[in-house]
């Protein structure tokens, strides 16, 4: 009864988002409506939300347990299964995706409501399939089923960066999206094939040795580098900003591109046997966090300096999973959500007053936004890690583990991050709330309605507290952790109060006139442009354009030569076999003989 | 006698019947040797009636009787329209199956 | 005996005759004939072969129906009285029409000379009239059902195809033949 009851909870969580897709988009009148789309897809969110709260204090503390059907037989052998995979890590997961889409979704009714109705359709059935997908692959048993979500969530993200498709960066931003993250996935592709070749499972903890480990966990990074923005694969992700503001809360900042960690998390057996593997891991995790975050220093976009700092939180993550602490990992996920979803919202929320991204047009909005101003505040406070917010004790954990585990240097270079993050920040939160208003004279910025303020509430309180419950969540995953201070720890708060410091001392007074430091400006433009840019312009004339120029060959002389010769036999041989449509009866006896003849020839001389 | 005699009967008659239905001109010679194999495989069904005892054969043979006159009845009316509408009942000249 | 074997092996002779006679001829009206002769020379072989019954719609059927049939087709469409209904081969189909023929007369007389366990002659009880009978209105009742409706289709059929048009279109009959069925009330 216990297990029946968890079983039709997850079910519901993962399937009824996937109902209410379909039905929005087959009830064609309901979709177009716009409104009747948006209210379904709330209500439907909230049964998911219901469901997966339900099933999470249900199943606490329960054994993982699993339900599913057989999907494919190799010769009588069962390959893989379709199901549902019950555990501690599952339910968490399942209810912070609950959480952050009911916030993103109910923030969506204010914040799209100027949108034509039919595109407010549209954009809610993206939502439910979009739910339903990340369910999937949070509940799924195996790597193939996982795998079906990846994708699934690759072609909602794509589908609500194109949102605003009218708009060609918009458009152009979703393929690059696309194609980057589709890139990255042929590792995912390679990963499953190599794992199945060599254990005949997909088992999250198949066992693998040696050099076959690390080539399979290789090209399962690929996919998480791709998902999850990891340098050198990160670039799809400030461009998926093209998108509406809570799409990016909700898919490029919570839950979407946390979905390679994941993985990380998930897999983590596999990845242990792979040193190497780890190895690799761990460095790219901090050379993302450090770049993402030099890069952030210098973005006048909002929304891109969220999404570099979303860059470099993920690099923390792949970092310490590097480190072999998934747990660790996993705790700076799920609190990540909730700060960075927060800060996302209350970002949507000033670009819903002033009509802009760019913070060189805000400034000054704490005098008419009071609550936006103090979601972004408490938001900014637990990304740098201010004590007692939920950023404090992950990103302590994973510094800790990783020091522990990896060494001085990564660490290092992690605090280091810190600084930055802090100081970035500080900027971001100063140039849009504080100082002169630089908006315009016609605009007229307004604190938002309370559907956009009610999501911005409870996302602080999560942004709060949720660091609180981290020996709860490493229980529910089957690990040990209880807070404790450390050097590192402390050493990192005193970083990121110095970042904070020094982001006062530029910005408070200078304001946007800060910018101008000439240190600053160009470490972070040479590291942007001269670096990344260059090497991509490289990559892609030289090896890009080499292999699309002998396709051009290969597809002009070889498969348009093929394609032409057998035009050319199709048409001769249709000339001669004219001939025998004669319209004459006896010609037609004549060829059932000759086939009777041949038949009875076949049959003889077989 | 015995059953190869006849059924070397049968597949002569039949192949007689095929070379007229395949050469004459005149529909009606046509229909002559479609008659000619239709009787030819009665005479095969019943010799082995004859040498196994089965009546079903017998029965058969009465379908293919029935079905051959009903295929020259029909068979007979459209040579009656084709002359009709042709004037003449020559099967290398009515080619209109081609258009 | 032996005379009961000649005349076996005459009845055959004949009946492969009467069949070249039927293909070959010059004349449509004798082939017609011809084929009278043959249907009535395997009547006999049918009661030859113990299937009286058979031999009797053989005759009535074939020879009396059939015959009677296209004597009168024959008749309809010949072209004027005085001509001589000439019965041609079509030149160029002699050649590869006998070489098919020949080909599949091989073929078959080679499947029936490879096959070596024949039933011999049955010297049990034979079906008779009365077992045909039951078979037919028994075991095949159903097919023998449709084999009437099939006869009346067929004879509709026969009456609607011939029927003679008095308000066709001419010039289009004339070139294409009749395509469409007539319009009510037209008839």
């Amino acid at each position: 009864m216990h297990n029946l009851a968890i079983q039709h909870l997850v079910g519901v969580a993962v399937f009824a988002p996937l109902a209410t897709a379909l039905f929005l988009a087959l009830a064609v009148p309901l979709r177009r409506h716009g409104w009747a789309a948006a209210y379904v897809s709330v209500a439907s969110v909230l049964v998911v939300l219901a469901a997966s709260v339900t099933a999470l204090i249900q199943g606490w503390g329960a054994p993982p347990v699993e339900f599913g059907v057989t999907w494919l037989k190799l010769s009588g052998v069962p390959v893989a299964s379709l199901g549902l995979r019950v555990d501690g890590l599952a339910l968490t997961m399942l209810g912070v995706v609950g959480l952050v889409a009911t916030c993103v979704q109910v923030f969506s009714l204010g914040y799209m409501s100027g949108e034509p109705r039919p595109a407010l359709g549209r954009y809610f059935t993206y939502h439910s399939l979009f739910v339903f997908s990340m369910n999937l692959l949070v509940v799924a048993p195996n790597l193939l089923q996982f795998f079906m979500g990846w994708e699934l969530v690759g072609l909602t993200s794509y589908l609500l960066i194109g949102f605003y498709y009218q708009k060609p960066s918009a458009a152009y931003a979703a393929v690059k999206a696309f194609w980057m993250t589709k890139l990255a996935d042929m590792g995912f592709l390679v990963g499953l094939l190599g794992l199945y070749l060599s254990t005949g499972s997909f088992a999250f903890n198949a066992q693998q040795t040696g050099l076959v480990a690390t080539a399979t966990t290789l090209a399962l990074f690929v996919a998480v580098m791709g998902k999850s923005a990891q340098f050198p694969l990160h670039v799809w992700l400030p461009n998926a900003m093209e998108g509406p503001t809570p799409v990016s809360a909700l898919l490029h900042a919570a839950t979407m591109v946390a979905a390679g960690v994941y993985l990380l998390v998930r897999a983590a057996p596999l990845f242990v046997n792979a040193p190497t593997t780890l190895h690799i891991m761990l460095w790219v995790g901090v050379v993302t966090a450090l770049f993402a975050s030099f890069v952030a220093l210098v973005q006048t976009d909002l929304k891109r300096v969220l999404a570099y700092s979303t860059c470099a939180q993920l690099g923390y993550m792949v970092a310490a999973a590097g480190a072999g602490a998934s747990s660790a990992a996993y705790f700076h996920l799920v609190t990540h959500a909730f700060f960075k979803a927060l800060l996302f919202l209350a970002a949507g929320s000033v670009i819903h007053a002033v009509h802009s991204n760019d913070m060189r047009k805000m400034g000054g909005l704490v005098r008419v936004m009071p609550l936006t101003t103090a979601a972004f505040g408490v938001g900014t406070l637990a990304l740098m890690g201010f004590p007692g917010t939920a950023g404090f004790f992950s990103k302590d954990q994973v510094l800790e583990v990783i020091l522990e585990h990896a060494g001085w240097a990564p660490a290092g270079l992690l605090l280091v991050g810190v600084g930055l993050t802090s100081l970035y920040m500080t900027r971001a939160f100063l140039l849009t709330f504080f100082g002169a208003q630089r908006c315009g004279a016609h605009a007229h910025p307004h604190e938002s309605p309370t559907s956009m303020l009610a999501p911005l509430v409870l996302l602080m309180g999560g942004a709060l507290a949720t660091g609180w419950f981290g020996s709860s969540l490493a229980a529910a995953t089957g690990h040990h952790y209880h807070f404790h201070f450390s050097v590192v720890g402390g050493a990192a708060t005193l970083v990121s109060f110095a970042g904070l410091g020094l982001g006062l001392l530029f910005y408070g007074k200078a304001g946007l006139a800060g910018d101008e430091r000439v240190v600053l400006r160009s470490l972070a433009t040479f590291v942007n442009r001269a670096l990344v840019d260059r090497a991509y312009a490289w990559t892609f004339s030289v090896v890009a354009l080499g292999i699309a120029r002998s396709c051009a060959w290969f597809d002009r002389y070889i498969i348009d030569g093929a394609m032409n010769y057998t035009g050319y036999v199709s048409l001769l041989a249709g000339r001669r076999l004219q001939r025998f449509q004669t319209g004459n009866v006896i010609d037609y006896v004549a060829a059932v003989v000759v086939g009777t003849l041949m038949l009875l020839t076949w049959g003889l001389f077989q | 006698m015995n059953l190869p005699q006849i059924l070397y009967l049968a597949c002569g008659l039949f192949c007689i019947g095929l070379y007229g239905a395949l050469t004459r001109r005149n529909v009606i010679g046509l229909l002559l040797g479609v008659e000619i194999m239709s009787n030819a495989v009665n005479v095969l069904l019943l010799g082995f009636s004859r040498f196994t005892g089965q009546v079903a054969a017998q029965a058969f043979a009465v379908f293919v009787m029935a079905l051959t006159v009903a295929e020259v009845v029909v068979g007979l009316a459209l040579v009656i329209l084709l002359y009709r509408t042709l004037r003449h009942t020559d099967v290398d000249e009515a080619n209109h199956l081609r258009s | 005996m032996s005379a009961l074997l000649v005349g076996y092996a005459l009845l055959l002779a004949t009946m492969v005759m009467l069949a070249l006679f039927v293909t070959l001829g010059k004349n449509l009206v004798h082939s017609v004939l011809g084929l009278a002769l043959l249907l009535c020379a395997t009547a006999i072989l049918f009661v030859v072969l113990r299937a009286p019954f058979l031999a009797g719609i053989q005759v009535m059927l074939y020879a009396g129906g059939v015959v009677t049939l296209m004597l009168f087709a024959i008749m309809l469409t010949r072209r004027g009285a005085g001509v001589e209904i000439v019965n041609q081969h079509i030149p160029g189909r002699r050649l590869p029409a006998a070489l098919m023929c020949v080909g599949l007369f091989g073929l078959l007389a080679r499947a029936i000379h490879q096959t070596s366990n024949w039933p011999a002659m049955r010297s049990g009880p034979l079906p008779t009239t009365r077992d045909l009978g039951l078979s037919l209105f028994i075991d095949h009742a159903l097919a023998f059902e449709v084999l009437g409706i099939l006869l009346l289709a067929a004879t509709i059929g026969a009456i609607v195809v011939a029927r003679k048009r008095d308000h066709g279109e001419p010039e289009a009959q004339r070139r294409y033949g009749r395509t469409t069925l007539p319009r009510e009330g037209k008839s």
